[in-house]
């Protein structure tokens, strides 16, 4: 279930997990539940996208340009 | 034909890898009076039979690199931007429609364009499998991008549903969804793999 605004979604989530989030943000900095499920998930985001950045090489980079040159999208 | 009108503080874009269905979307996004802007520098051919609807013959990404493409002057209409393009996307706000297809139509239809048979085919299906990994991507954890995920193959297959979505993704009415569904010519997009 999903509630959408301009800048937020709500997610739901199994109350039980919500409770032990809130026991373990206490006395952290995080000030509510929204914004430690937030952090963590750019966390996993931002993990994802810098295994695959290290996946893409230069190599990888001048072949899709040699492609895009032969396809007629680069000069 | 009632013309749709999009929000012209937004940057709309049609993406994807080459070969991929970004014209064909294009087509559709033109064929429901969905403001497009291309130029006629990369006529139709047999690769495109009904136009490439690009802008500068395909060859913005040169621009986008150099930070010479006037982004800005296309807020409110739809233009295409090949996958690797969208790495140099400067700040804005945008709405990119990212089309995938069949990964070994993509190659075929790579090696038609060429006129070459490609002799690392395998190579070239995984560079393109990383590149469109890393955009995808870094186009999900932009703050500035919304991106909705379409499929070639499936909009051949039900192209009503799939234009549903994409007219529902730009906040438009369906009353030239007909007129949309008409552009899906399934004689000219027939080269595709049973199963995809």
């Amino acid at each position: 279930m999903e509630k959408e605004s301009k800048n937020y979604t709500t997610i739901s989530i199994p109350t039980p997990l919500a409770k032990k989030i809130k026991e373990r943000i206490k006395g952290t900095g995080f000030t509510s539940l929204s914004s430690y499920v937030t952090y963590v998930l750019r966390e996993i985001i931002s993990s994802d996208k810098e295994e695959n950045e290290e996946a893409f090489t230069k190599e990888d980079e001048e072949k899709v340009k040699d492609r895009l040159r032969a396809l007629g999208y680069l000069e | 034909m009632i013309p749709m009108k999009l929000d012209e503080n937004v940057n709309y874009i049609v993406s994807g890898q080459e070969r991929s269905g970004t014209s064909m979307l294009m087509q559709i996004l033109h064929g429901g009076s969905i403001p497009t802007a291309f130029d006629d520098l990369r006529p139709a051919d047999d690769h495109n039979i009904k136009g490439y609807y690009e802008l500068e013959g395909g060859k913005i990404i040169n621009k986008l690199i150099n930070n010479e493409f006037p982004i800005s002057k296309y807020k409110g209409y739809f233009i295409k931007i090949t996958a690797y393009g969208l790495k140099f996307l400067p700040p804005g706000e945008y709405k990119i429609i990212y089309s995938e297809r069949n990964i070994e139509e993509t190659l075929d239809s790579i090696e038609k364009m060429i006129r070459k048979k490609d002799l690392n085919r395998e190579e070239t299906k995984s560079n393109i499998i990383k590149l469109n990994n890393l955009i995808k991507n870094e186009i999900k954890v932009r703050t500035d991008i919304h991106v909705l995920f379409v499929n070639y193959n499936n909009i051949l297959e039900r192209p009503k549903d799939n234009i549903k979505k994409i007219l529902n993704f730009l906040n438009l009415p369906e009353d030239n969804l007909q007129k949309m569904i008409d552009t899906v010519d399934l004689k000219i997009y027939h080269n595709t793999r049973t199963n995809a």
